[in-house]
């Protein structure tokens, strides 16, 4: 008997010991006494190693199970969009000139009609690329949408009401009714992806290309074998099909869930010419795998997990530079605006005010997220890099938001529990539903396994708690914590504050409008916001000619809180060799664009 | 005035070679176990630092004073003896020493409540199945092996993830699973003990079963079960850990060593050692300490290494 539980108990002790011991290597390796790498350089290098996870779809029209970042960016490196964009605010409609296909649109018809011109582009076998590939890519989502990842119903090409071809390079849609051209260029014409006609439309590998596709039916057979054959990815760099590319890359090597190597294309088109040889993208296992070969130097562009955040000044004497890489994103704690017991206290905006007053965005962003993180200010996102929070509509002040709650009949006990002392609905009092003596208590269902995460809810916790807000912080996994949009009656309906942010809480189109997530019963509208003057605001950024409709909106929406808006982590902390030139700005929309890269001489 | 016989090689006055055991001074148990436990120097250094840990933790914060409910993000990873925090304080600004002292409560508590817990099912089922023995025995020690051969950390990270961690919730959870070992140990002790002699001449006189295992099974198997208990709570403490480092713990700005050491560990790189090895040597302490102790008071309860 004493063995067995000596035995046990004595291995936990060693356990216990040994993470001490561990730490206390660790600790020693943390000094800055290493040695230091080469600085830079390119040491007549011509290709660069990045963590990156296997792709495992190659056909530019994304599918239900295969829209992962990796395959984005995967595809684009082969097969360039028609549109590409930057979000600098530097170009019309956010178009990039350079990396893009066609010039910008030319909008008639009331903003109904828009007429494109391809630019002089080619494919990687000679042939150029014509409104066919274009007719084609048409001809196939059409036939196909409910294959389609990127359909909505009403959206994209249902919004359509004709389709036209010109001429060889000039091509025309009009709209079934007059869009906002920005959101329209933005959300909706970026799905559009030149394919190579004369190569894919045929139905199976040894039947020969003619216009297949010119039919609904027969685009379903061409549909079918491409989809078939992207689903096949050990054949990828030997399959025909995927050998005549319009992008900067060409397959060199692929190995299904492990390495794929890019080479430069030498018949690639573009202005963006790559100027490295190859590109090795390298798969991890998991984060702390591809930390470890990180740490160890041997891959040239990796990231550095969140949890080993501490360890950057390590890796910068490691001869690596740390680029936080911020995303076309913003993070916010979601209220349940139908929870049947705190939702009435949610749908009073000056309670929402006072909450968001206790945010303490500036200082969570630079102690706890130690720099790696953005304010988010309202629904649309600030300019990537912006780290101060000063165009927000609610800045930290705790004193501020004792006085609104007194203000309206709370009676605020700070490390206690504040009650509603004045109950009713006039200006000086609690407001509709809220009944004498009810608590300002809520539980925040949030992620665990995120240090920083936990760090700033205790920061805000403590907040609330000193003006007698009572904070619960439920920590559960991923898969749970984005909690489902309800009805009061529904026993999921239970959760008060819900936050799944760790890494931004959504990720926007180019055109940043809340279609989806917070006009009434918008599919991501979770915590069941609805308010008319938002409605009407987020469809004039979808329908209005007013390019101030955005500003708007964000404006509207930033003021009246549809949920606590919070520091928006960035979407990946890279850390890169620092003889490798090119890498930044990274862009906002996740996509890389090895093109740019090179190796410092 | 009498005379004492005289016996060869014997000088007189000296007390006698052997006497009758019959008429030897018989000690009482219990002072005959507390001086068996004294002689183990470990475990009287158990007892010492239980004691030291425990009144640290408990009365520690009524003379050293901490806020450890709201954060100070102008004060955060201080090092030790920065603008008068002795051991620092951790990424959200909280005084570490405080912090250890706030831990150790949750650690001891719920160490202490669910290895009790967990020894009093135990004891009372397998007492129970080792009495009764037949199908109830065999039915009742399925449940107990059925129920062992799921990893108990998968089933608390579980149940962890489930329901809302609070120190009453780990403390059923814990006890909840860890009871399965105590009931072994005791079905084991009452399967010898329920043919004695005693307890046969109990069942003829009439004494029921439920007579039988409160007033001699159990009390005949205590030693077993006090000793166990020793090991449950070193065993508890460590779970309370696991659960904490797998981020499963207490939510804060409650504290726990397990969670702290956790925390630690995520900011060794910084160099913040401070908040790495004072959670860790607590935690190697407090189960050592208990560790210690069940060996004395194995030792205390083992008959034959009592003196006669």
């Amino acid at each position: 008997m004493r063995s067995r539980f000596h035995r046990r108990a004595l291995r936990g002790t060693v356990a216990v010991a040994s993470v001490l011991a561990i730490g206390a290597g660790l600790a020693a390796c943390s000094g800055d006494s290493g040695s230091k790498g080469s600085q830079g350089g390119s040491q007549g290098k011509d290709t660069v190693t990045v963590a990156f996870r296997t792709p495992n779809w190659i056909l530019p029209i994304s599918a239900p199970g295969f829209t992962q970042g990796e395959n984005a960016t995967f595809t684009t490196a082969l097969y360039r969009h028609l549109y590409e964009y930057q979000l600098d605010g530097s170009a019309k409609y956010n178009i990039n000139a350079e990396r893009s296909m066609a010039e910008a649109p030319v909008v008639s018809n009331g903003g109904k009609t828009l007429t494109i011109t391809l630019k002089d582009n080619k494919w990687s076998d000679g042939k150029p690329v014509t409104t066919k590939d274009i007719q084609f890519w048409w001809n196939l989502v059409t036939a196909n949408k409910d294959k389609w990842a990127s359909y909505r119903a009403g959206g994209f090409p249902d919004n359509i009401a004709d389709w036209k071809i010109t001429d060889e390079k000039t091509f025309s849609l009009t709209t079934t009714k007059a869009y906002n051209t920005a959101w329209f260029v933005g959300n909706q014409l970026n799905r559009i992806v030149p394919l190579p006609q004369h190569i894919w439309d045929k139905d199976s590998a040894t039947a020969s290309v003619g216009d297949l596709a010119s039919t609904p039916a027969g685009a379903k057979k061409v549909f079918d074998f491409l989809t078939t054959a992207s689903k096949d990815p050990k054949s990828y760099a030997t399959n025909e099909l995927w050998k005549v590319t319009s992008g900067p890359w060409k397959l060199d090597k692929y190995v299904p869930n492990g390495e794929v190597v890019l080479a430069a294309q030498p018949t690639y088109s573009g202005s963006d010419k790559p100027k490295l040889a190859k590109i090795v993208l390298r798969p991890f296992t998991s984060d702390d795998a591809e930390f470890n070969v990180l740490r160890a130097g041997e891959i040239d562009y990796g990231y550095i997990p969140p949890a080993n955040l501490s360890q950057q000044s390590y890796l910068e004497s490691k001869d690596y530079k740390v680029a936080p890489w911020y995303g076309w994103s913003i993070t916010y704690l979601q209220l349940n605006f139908n929870n049947p017991k705190t939702g009435v206290l949610f749908k009073q905006p000056y309670l929402r005010q006072a909450m968001q007053m206790l945010v303490d965005q500036p200082t969570i962003n630079k102690v706890i997220w130690s720099g790696m993180a953005a304010p988010s200010c309202g629904p649309v996102p600030l300019k990537p890099g912006t780290t101060d929070a000063n165009g927000c509509a609610y800045s930290f002040d705790p004193a501020k938001a004792k006085t609104l709650l007194e203000g309206h009949g709370w009676k605020v006990t700070p490390d206690g529990k504040t009650v509603c002392q004045a109950p009713g609905t006039a200006e000086n009092q609690c407001g509709e539903g809220i009944a004498a003596g009810t608590p300002l208590a809520f539980t925040v269902t949030s992620q665990s396994g995120f240090d920083a995460t936990t760090k700033m809810f205790s920061e805000i916790k403590s907040q609330m708690a000193k003006l007698g807000i009572e904070l619960t912080i439920k920590e559960v996994p991923d898969s749970v914590a984005v909690t489902p949009a309800c009805k009061p009656t529904e026993a999921t309906c239970s959760w008060d504050m819900s936050f799944f942010g760790s890494q931004g809480s959504w990720y926007y189109p180019v055109f940043a409008s809340g279609e989806r997530l917070f006009s009434t019963g918008a599919p991501v509208n979770l915590g069941s916001y609805s308010n008319p003057e938002a409605d009407r605001l987020i469809e004039a950024t979808q329908f209005s000619a007013d390019e101030s409709a955005l500003k708007a909106y964000n404006d509207f929406l930033a003021k009246d809180l549809p949920v606590l808006w919070m520091p928006n982590p960035v979407y990946q902390i890279s850390a890169y060799k620092s003889g490798l030139q090119g890498v930044e700005p990274q862009d906002p929309m996740n996509y890389f664009y090895f093109q740019d890269w090179s190796w410092k001489n | 005035m009498t005379t004492l016989p005289e016996v060869p090689g014997v000088p007189v006055g000296a007390p006698p070679l052997a006497v009758d055991a019959d008429e030897a001074p018989v000690r009482g148990l219990w002072r005959q176990g507390v001086s068996v436990f004294c002689e183990n120097r470990l475990a009287l250094v158990g007892l010492g630092l239980f004691i030291l840990l425990a009144g640290v933790c408990f009365l520690g914060p009524l003379v050293y004073h901490t806020d450890q409910v709201h954060t100070d993000l102008a004060a955060v990873h201080l090092g030790p003896g920065e603008q008068g925090h002795p051991l620092g304080t951790d990424g959200v600004g909280y005084d570490q020493l405080g912090r250890l002292m706030l831990g150790g409560q949750t650690s001891i508590v719920v160490g202490l409540a669910a290895g009790i817990l967990a020894t009093f099912l135990g004891t009372l089922w397998g007492a129970v199945a080792g009495f009764a023995g037949g199908w109830v025995d065999s039915a009742m020690m399925r449940v107990v092996d059925a129920m062992m051969s799921i990893p108990s950390l998968f089933l608390f990270m579980l149940l962890a993830a489930i329901v809302t961690p609070s120190v009453p919730m780990l403390i059923l959870i814990i006890g909840a699973f860890a009871w399965l070992g105590p009931a072994r140990l005791v079905r084991g002790e009452a399967l010898s003990l329920r043919s004695r002699e005693y307890i046969q001449a109990m069942r003829a006189m009439g004494g029921t079963g439920g007579r039988a295992v409160r007033r001699h099974i159990v009390p005949n198997a205590i030693g077993t079960v006090i000793v166990n208990a020793t090991f449950q709570v070193a065993d508890a403490i460590l779970y309370v850990a696991y659960l904490s480092f797998l981020g499963l713990g207490v939510p804060p700005p409650a504290a726990n060593w397990g969670g702290m050491l956790s925390d630690g560990l995520a900011d060794t790189y910084s160099g913040h050692w401070w908040l790495l090895y004072p959670p860790g040597i607590a935690i190697i302490l407090i189960v050592l300490a208990f560790n210690f102790m069940g060996d004395g008071l194995r030792d205390a309860f083992e008959v034959r290494l009592r003196r006669r």
